[in-house]
């Protein structure tokens, strides 16, 4: 091994031994000059333990809490947002309830309103009816009384201008008898 | 000019004197330029995670946005790997993860990379095998031995699929090693050796004029290739840091969910 040489040497003056160990090893790797390997691996272990025992200790845990916090928030925001999106839900169908409630009253109204008026127009047609019927009978009437009295007129006339010609005629007014008989012979 | 591999020499800042430790002889202990650079990645890793922790509020912050954003990926590894135990070790995989990539990246700015020694990787690569070891023995007593036990393989095949399975394991932390290592290392002297081309052809287009003039366009070229490489290398740094995290909650999971999947 190229550092053997150096064990030789007087140990009083490390520093010329490091040195001539440095120029036997220019020929091999110098990590195997075992001369430094205790001091390396000892002061490794040490800070390895003390890393460690931070690690464990310290670091670990508070990322640890961090990152749990950080899941919790998300988890504990989420179910707020699914119960807020529920309720929310919950409000429409409640409103879409009630439009449809409050739609299908309007229908109601509008229908009982349309078939109240149709019951009133009938009602009024069925009475204006009534009324322009009793007119229509008793314009009839007056009309056949009219008629009536005329008729009577028309014989009264018809004996007067009978008896009139007549008279003129023969020179002598006929009878009333006589009169009627050819009136109504006539009519 | 220093030579590529120049980058990696361990060199002591303060010396603090030698110990004999048996398996790796006479060590030098010292604050090098590789403590200076885990230091720093240390820091970086304890600030970055201390600004991105520090406003914690539900609506994040550019920092804490950054900082979940490593958490939720590290988090996600471990409990998709591992299952709903994985939370018990986030912190295990995370603390790799974190350094390991601070690491990595720190190289691309320092002048040293720390994974680009072995004997840091190493110690990364035990660290994560040993941890194994030990929460398989914890939870699974003896049964920890079922993990190299093929159910699925013939009788007759078992105790050699098993033997293979044992020995696997065992390099386990050899290949995270290596892994790490080899990349860090790769990447660093690829990078060296472009960089280093645009000069020295630069050099010599000037130095020998006339016909060595079109050097430059080899040198522009070596430029562009390190422009390349050096965005490369930023992705590699993130990679191997996730690949080394990934395997170590694999690892894991085959002895925290002994007998369930295999």
């Amino acid at each position: 091994m190229a550092a053997e040489p150096t064990l030789e040497a007087p140990i009083g003056d490390v520093a010329a031994e490091t040195h001539a160990s440095t120029e036997h090893a220019s020929g091999g790797l110098p990590q195997f000059e075992m001369q430094h390997w205790a001091g390396q691996i000892g002061y490794l272990l040490i800070l390895f333990a003390i890393t460690y025992v931070l690690i464990a200790k310290v670091f670990a845990p508070r990322m640890r809490r961090v990152i749990d916090e950080r899941a919790e928030t998300i988890d504990g925001a989420i179910a707020t947002a699914r119960s807020v999106q529920a309720e929310a839900e919950a409000q429409a169908e409640a409103a879409r309830a009630e439009v449809d409630k409050a739609r299908a009253d309007a229908r109601a109204t509008a229908a009982a309103a349309k078939a109240r008026v149709t019951e009133e127009f009938n009602a009024r047609l069925a009475a204006d009816e009534a009324v322009v019927g009793a007119r229509i009978a008793e314009a009839e009437a007056k009309i056949a009384a009219t008629r009536d009295a005329a008729m009577g007129n028309v014989t009264t006339i018809a004996t007067d201008a009978t008896s009139a010609m007549v008279e003129r005629l023969t020179g002598k007014a006929p009878t009333a008898a006589e009169l009627s008989a050819t009136i109504k012979g006539a009519a | 000019m220093a030579g590529p591999i120049e980058q990696f020499e361990v060199k002591p800042l303060v010396e603090l004197g030698t110990v004999n430790v048996p398996v790796l002889g006479e060590q030098l202990i010292a604050i090098t330029n590789s403590h200076v650079a885990m230091t720093l990645a240390f820091a970086a890793v304890v600030g970055f995670l201390t600004l991105a922790t520090s406003k914690n509020s539900v609506v994040p912050g550019r920092m804490q946005a950054a900082g979940e954003t490593m958490f939720g990926m590290v988090d996600g590894l471990t409990s998709s790997i591992i299952g709903h135990e994985g939370k018990k070790y986030f912190p295990f995989a995370f603390t790799m993860f974190m350094l390991v990539l601070s690491m990595n990246l720190l190289g691309m700015f320092l002048t040293f990379t720390a994974t680009s020694q072995l004997a840091v990787t190493m110690t990364l690569g035990l660290i994560s095998f040993l941890t194994v070891v030990v929460v398989g023995f914890v939870k699974n007593g003896l049964g920890f031995f079922k993990l190299f036990w093929p159910v699925g393989a013939p009788l007759l095949l078992r105790p050699v699929v098993g033997l293979i399975e044992f020995v696997s394991f065992l390099l386990r932390p050899a290949t995270l090693a290596l892994r790490l290592f080899g990349n860090m290392l790769g990447g660093h002297v690829a990078l060296k050796i472009f960089a280093q081309f645009v000069v020295q052809l630069g050099a010599v287009a000037i130095a020998t004029g006339g016909i060595a003039y079109a050097f430059f366009g080899v040198a522009a070229l070596s430029l562009g290739m390190t422009v390349a490489m050096t965005a490369l290398e930023f992705l590699v740094a993130f990679l191997q840091a996730f690949v080394f995290t990934v395997l170590t909650c694999i690892y894991l999971n085959d002895v925290v969910n002994l007998g369930e999947g295999h």
